[in-house]
């Protein structure tokens, strides 16, 4: 048995139910956090989490698991601070093993504009609760002994943020930690059944038509990834989202001394080291939309020509996996929450290349606004017609990153 | 010949495997486990030469060769090499159909390609060479001893790989001396001695009577219930098929438990043109459900492990892989999945389905899990082969600028000089004297055509039909939702031909952008764009005009003229205005006699004091004129309204590209705009904080120290409070004001001298 | 192997229609790089039919003629595509990262790419 095999989750699985007061779409981590926190804050159990596959087997179980705070708006820094602090409780409060480890961050910068990103990032994280420093290259090697600060003579590091409470979880144990909370509390999570289309009353939603049958709902919440478009259609919903592949891979496992999160914006890649010891590297989004779970080579080449270049002694690991999640991108990069426009129907989406950071405030949030029906504070930004109020997300600094 | 193992020297023979060396002098390359000599497990894995997770089995040994067995309670060290670069070359093949696996099927079906008239490229592992996986668009990677080879098959790939042997699951099956059959016929056959050898089998499938040397004392058709021994076998217990269990003192154990294809080449590639083969595409054989013992030795997983998660609610594949990590090691599930497989298939027919209604949506026999590339696992610097990343292009003054020492910098995506070492006086040569810049990187592109005015009409939002020829403008560009999207030049040449300009960051969209345009409204226009084919020398000071009349300018031009003169014997095409806040003239030239203009502005320049100035100069130049930098001092949201230049837009003309947005937009109450502040020195760094009552207001997007001026000027998004711009704020702590722009020159009296 | 240089190109742009009718001067080379546009080597203009037509010389590319063979090598190493069966032939793509153009006849090859592009080309083809 390994150190990190699951020991303690329990899941209890029950017989679909012909109503619920919510039916949340999609067993990823935003769906099920939002049941858990529906359960845990406001006492609604009523509810069913559907997901088509398994439990995390979207996004949720395919990211680089990587939590952060250190964006670029003040909305934003308030909304993922609100889910590292949430995150660092989680085991404590789940009594679950998430694997959370801080790890600190570092985000170099390789030329003028990259060291005006970073300043102005370590400035806005500061002035809202997030701490990020901007450090020198010598603090850099300091914090990453293994870094080649000439960056192969090509890309040298002039400086970098560096943000305290970047850490990393492991991803499949936050999905199980709420699924279980939600379901001991009397939520219903069903594997295996896809929504095929909405039941309305005029405009209105007021349930999902599945392969299991119709399941009524007083809500509606989708938490779905990938294919969100589709479902927000059927509900009568148009989103602003493109579809694009993120790839990711892993080298074999060594001996645990890499300690940081290193991310290169220039260079379009990140690499921390897992509990396990593997070396595990994201890359840009892919600028084709697309719905493709399959996995290219020209990114793998390429980052592992970039990773070299930076982390030189990566050069002589072995790869053992790639994989590609699909982002869902919203036209400022941020994510959308909230009301739809659609009575009983709302949505968690848009969350491109944040959704596993954002997982446990987006739960909290969306439990509230279903228990209060009002829109709180923390993600009013984040509506979906901010599109049309001209009051747009903009946050060019963390465009299309980790 | 010697390898090195754990330092010390150990023999081998000409064609020997690593693997084989070891065995042949009694050595494991690891602790232990079941060998099957094919590349099908992780149990001969180790470090050679530095590179950890080798298969011993499929390395042939050379003379000095460093072989490490791993650490005993440690994963490999983490390397320390400080080299870069990719370690081997990359070569492109191209062909109709990719062979993988020259077995009998493999050859069969390479011959029937050959006989159709397609192109063939078979590989194989025996002649070193390893498929590391099938990619989109039907390109096959494999690993060679001369690098890697890329190749890209048009019609279909076939994989003929054959099957791996299932290896046993059983207490004690992590010790050394079990073997496959085909390990123990391999290994016999290099004269490895095996000792006494017991063969247990589950069919009639083992024959080992090729291999006369085997010490076989003993072959039965059975199950193996335990190998005992403490690091190395000493006997097994077999239950036999008659139920009988009996004990054998062996040194070896041969177990044979069927066959499991070796598909994973093909399960990753779902949706391409791949087939299967041969055993390749043979059903798995599925063993008996594992009830103790190691069933994934990469990932220290027992058969009490898959129990305890199904148990606690885990009954899929993926989702016990993901509890467990069975199957996520070096071997890539191909030693695990048979048995996780018997596991889960044998625990779903007994269970109460009705009971549980998780396990009843589940199929009785679940397939093996998606497998992921890559099966043969190379090394970063392997797999960069060949890789190219961005090119950042140069300027036909590249060269130049370093001659003269500039600090270069990769900027709006080109090679640009930041400064040439003393940026204070490549100030004061703008402002006093003349200074010679490198714009080349401007976007540049002709439009000419019948529907030239209508088209840069409808896209531009100034009245461009009010531009003389001969004349310029200064335009604002919008994307259709009403966001500054660039700005840029529109200087007509005639009636029916314009030349546009756009900024550095912009240009390598703007020609998309025209294109899509030109041909979305139907427009009968042609659109070339010179961006790379012109260089662009900016002429800037109060002696500009005195070192362009010496370099052969002979009419004076007005503010925002252009037109085509000969300096220093190169055609250029003149424009003056100002970037700067002095006479400028941007010189426009073919790319290939930058350096002779360059050079003879130089020349001709010295006794005026001239200087090249670099980007931070230009940047400093620019602030204290109040010019907005689009990317810098702009974000995705801002409208002329919100940067402050809504006189850039003509709205009483019939249409222009996100008209329809800015009156929508306009109607939204005001939430902040980007406006000019000022402060003592020194200057805030870019990017700061600015606060309004302990309240965050906004950021500095520009900052700089004026030297002219004594003071900070700086540019900054501002949010209203209470309906208001604040004009007293802090910035980086200390006291700022708002001001208005620009904060030199107010009047444009130096730029139009 | 030789070095990259300017090419003394001229580029036109003009109507599809009124390029597909042109006649090229005899001893020419006339690469239609876009439906739109030809990329002229020649000594003398050409006629064409579009009064609106943008024909302006251009130093933006450089490019070296190669043996065949030294074409072929390049590819294999540094492009993802494959070069045409057929002769004389011009083709366009990514050749060591880079947009490149190619006017390819039986025994030798012009290989383009933009001057801006030039450096890295070298240095990464061996050009240099």
């Amino acid at each position: 048995m390994n150190e990190f095999q699951e020991r303690k989750i329990n899941l209890t699985w029950r017989e679909p139910k012909r109503s619920y007061d919510v039916v949340i779409v999609g067993g990823g981590g935003h769906g099920l956090a939002a049941a858990y926190y529906l359960a845990t804050r406001h006492g609604i159990t009523n509810v069913a989490v559907l997901e088509r596959n398994y439990i995390g087997s979207g996004n949720s179980g395919r990211n680089t698991t990587i939590i952060r705070a250190n964006y670029g708006i003040p909305e934003s820094v308030k909304f993922y601070q609100r889910s590292v602090d949430l995150y660092q409780s989680l085991e404590a409060e789940t009594d679950r093993w998430i694997m959370h480890k801080q790890k600190g961050l570092i985000n170099v910068a390789h030329n003028e504009a990259g060291l005006r990103t970073e300043r102005a990032r370590a400035a806005v994280n500061a002035a809202f609760g997030s701490k990020t420093d901007f450090i020198t290259p010598a603090e850099v090697k300091k914090l990453c002994p293994q870094i080649d600060l000439s960056g192969g003579g090509e890309y040298p590091v002039l400086g970098a943020s560096y943000h305290h409470s970047g850490s990393t979880a492991r991803h499949d144990r936050v999905v199980w930690a709420y699924a279980e909370g939600a379901m001991q509390r009397g939520v219903d999570v069903h594997q295996r059944i896809s929504v095929t289309g909405m039941l309305k009353d005029g405009d209105k939603v007021t349930g999902v038509q599945t392969t299991a049958g119709p399941i009524s709902a007083k809500v509606v919440m989708s938490a779905v990834g990938g294919q969100v478009t589709q479902l927000a259609d059927m509900a009568g919903v148009r989103l602003p989202i493109r579809s694009h592949p993120l790839q990711a891979f892993v080298t074999n496992h060594y001996s645990l001394s890499f300690e940081p999160i290193l991310a290169s914006p220039a260079l379009l890649f990140y690499v921390s080291q897992t509990a396990r010891g593997e070396m595990l590297m994201g890359a840009e989004i892919d600028r084709q939309p697309s719905y493709s779970y399959g996995t290219g080579h020209h990114l793998l080449q390429t980052t592992s020509y970039r990773a070299i270049t930076l982390l030189p002694f990566l050069r002589d690991l072995r790869i053992l996996r790639q994989w590609t999640g699909v982002c869902d991108m919203s036209p400022d990069y941020s994510p959308i929450m909230g009301f739809t426009g659609v009575e009983g129907f709302i949505i968690t989406s848009g969350w491109g290349t944040w959704g596993f950071k954002g997982i446990p405030a987006s739960g909290e949030q969306m439990a509230e606004l279903i228990a209060t029906g009002k829109t709180p504070e923390l993600i009013a930004p984040f509506a979906l017609d901010r599109f049309a109020r001209d009051r747009t997300m903009a946050d060019r600094g963390s465009a299309g990153t980790h | 010949m010697n390898i090195i193992v754990n330092t010390m020297p150990v023999a081998f023979e000409a064609g020997d495997s690593v693997l084989v060396a070891l065995q042949r002098a009694g050595l494991h390359p690891n602790r232990g486990g079941c060998l099957c000599a094919a590349g099908d497990c992780p149990h001969c894995l180790a470090t050679v030469n530095g590179v950890a997770y080798v298969r011993t089995c499929q390395t042939l040994a050379q003379p000095g060769m460093i072989v490490e067995s791993f650490p005993t309670d440690d994963y490999p060290h983490l390397p320390t090499n400080t080299q870069r670069g990719p370690t081997v070359s990359a070569r492109n093949l191209h062909c109709d159909v990719v062979v993988i696996g020259m077995g009998e099927s493999g050859q069969v079906a390479a011959a029937a390609a050959t006989a159709a008239g397609k192109s063939v490229i078979t590989l194989d592992d025996k002649v070193g060479q390893e498929v590391v996986g099938i990619y989109p668009e039907l390109m096959v990677v494999a690993r060679t001893s001369a690098g890697m080879l890329h190749i890209h098959a048009h019609d279909e790939v076939v994989v003929a790989t054959g099957a791996a042997e299932i290896q046993p699951v059983a207490p004690g099956n992590h010790l050394r001396g079990i073997v496959t059959p085909r390990a123990a016929a391999h290994l016999a056959a290099k004269g490895v001695a095996l000792g006494r050898v017991v063969v247990v089998e589950s069919g009639d499938a083992v024959d080992l009577s090729a291999s006369p040397t085997l010490n076989i004392i003993a072959h039965l058709k059975g199950q193996v219930l335990q190998f005992e021994g403490l690091d190395t076998l000493q006997a097994v217990v077999v239950l036999d098929e008659n139920g009988h269990s009996q004990r054998i003192e062996c040194d070896t154990a041969v177990v044979w438990l069927g066959l499991t294809p070796r598909d994973l080449l093909v399960r990753m590639a779902a949706g391409l043109k791949v087939r299967a083969v041969g055993d390749a595409a043979r059903e798995a054989d599925l063993p008996p459900c594992p009830d103790a013992g190691m069933v994934c030795s990469c990932s220290n997983v027992s058969a009490a492990d898959l129990q305890r998660v199904w148990d606690q609610g885990f009954h899929e594949m993926e989702l016990v892989k993901r509890a467990t990590l069975v199957g996520t090691g070096p071997c890539q599930g191909v030693v695990c999945v048979p048995h996780m497989r018997s596991f889960l298939a044998t625990r779903t027919a007994a269970a109460d389905s009705s009971a549980n209604p998780d396990i009843a949506r589940l199929s009785k026999v679940q397939a093996p899990f998606t497998a992921r590339p890559v099966v043969r696992q190379l090394t970063l610097g392997e797999v960069a082969a060949g890789a190219h990343h961005h090119a950042t292009p140069r300027t036909g003054l590249d060269a130049e600028h370093r001659r003269l020492g500039a600090v270069m910098d990769r900027i709006g995506g080109w090679w640009r000089p930041w400064h040439y070492g003393n940026p204070l006086a490549e100030y004061w040569a703008v402002r006093e004297a003349v200074s010679i810049g490198d714009v080349s990187t401007l976007g540049k592109i002709i439009v000419s055509g019948p529907d030239a005015l209508a088209f840069l009409e409808r896209l531009y939002p100034t009245k461009v039909s009010s531009i003389a020829v001969g004349r310029s403008r200064y335009v604002l560009i919008l994307d259709e939702r009403g966001y500054v999207m660039d700005d840029g030049l529109i200087c007509k040449d005639s009636d029916t031909r314009y030349t546009l300009t756009f900024t550095s960051g912009g240009s390598s969209h703007a020609e998309m952008w025209l294109r899509d345009w030109a041909e979305g409204w139907n427009m009968d226009v042609r659109i070339l764009n010179q961006t790379m084919s012109l260089g662009a020398i900016n002429v800037t000071g109060p002696l500009a005009t005195q070192l362009l009349q010496r370099a052969g300018l002979t009419q004076p031009y007005k503010f925002m003229q252009h037109g085509h003169a000969s300096i220093a014997d190169v055609p250029c095409r003149v424009y003056r205005l100002s970037f700067t806040g002095e006479v400028s003239y941007e010189l426009h030239h073919p790319v290939d006699q930058s350096a002779k203009l360059w050079r003879t502005l130089m020349t001709l320049g010295a006794d005026l004091g001239i200087r090249p100035h670099g980007l931070q100069t230009l940047l400093q130049l620019r602030l204290e004129k109040g010019h907005v930098i689009v990317g810098q001092d702009t974000d995705f949201d801002s409208t002329p309204r919100r940067i402050g230049m809504e006189w850039a837009l003509r709205m009483d003309k019939a249409d222009f590209l996100g008209k329809p947005a800015i009156e929508r937009t306009n109607k939204t109450v005001l939430d902040k705009q980007l406006v000019g502040f000022e402060m003592p020195a020194p200057a805030p760094f870019e990017g700061a904080n600015i606060m309004h009552e302990g309240e965050y207001v906004g950021y500095v997007t520009s900052s700089t120290y004026s030297p002219v001026l004594g003071k900070v000027v700086m540019l900054g998004w501002l949010k209203l409070v209470n309906g208001t711009l604040p004009s007293e704020v802090m910035i980086d702590g200390r006291p700022a004001r708002r001001v208005d722009v620009p904060f030199y020159d107010k009047e444009g009296a130096r730029a139009k001298a | 192997m030789p070095k990259l240089n300017y090419l003394p190109f001229t580029r036109i742009v003009a109507t599809p229609a009124a390029l597909d009718v042109t006649i090229w001067p005899t001893e020419a080379l006339a690469l239609r790089t876009a439906a739109d546009e030809v990329l002229l080597l020649s000594s003398a203009p050409p006629t064409l039919v579009d009064p609106h037509a943008i024909v302006v010389p251009d130093s933006g590319f450089v490019g070296a003629w190669l043996p065949a063979e030294a074409v072929q090598a390049i590819f294999e190493q540094h492009c993802e595509w494959a070069l045409p069966a057929t002769r004389s032939v011009f083709v366009q793509g990514a050749v060591a990262g880079i947009a490149a153009k190619l006017w390819l006849e039986a025994e030798r090859g012009l290989l383009i790419v933009p001057a801006a592009y030039g450096h890295d080309f070298a240095e990464r083809t061996g050009l240099a």
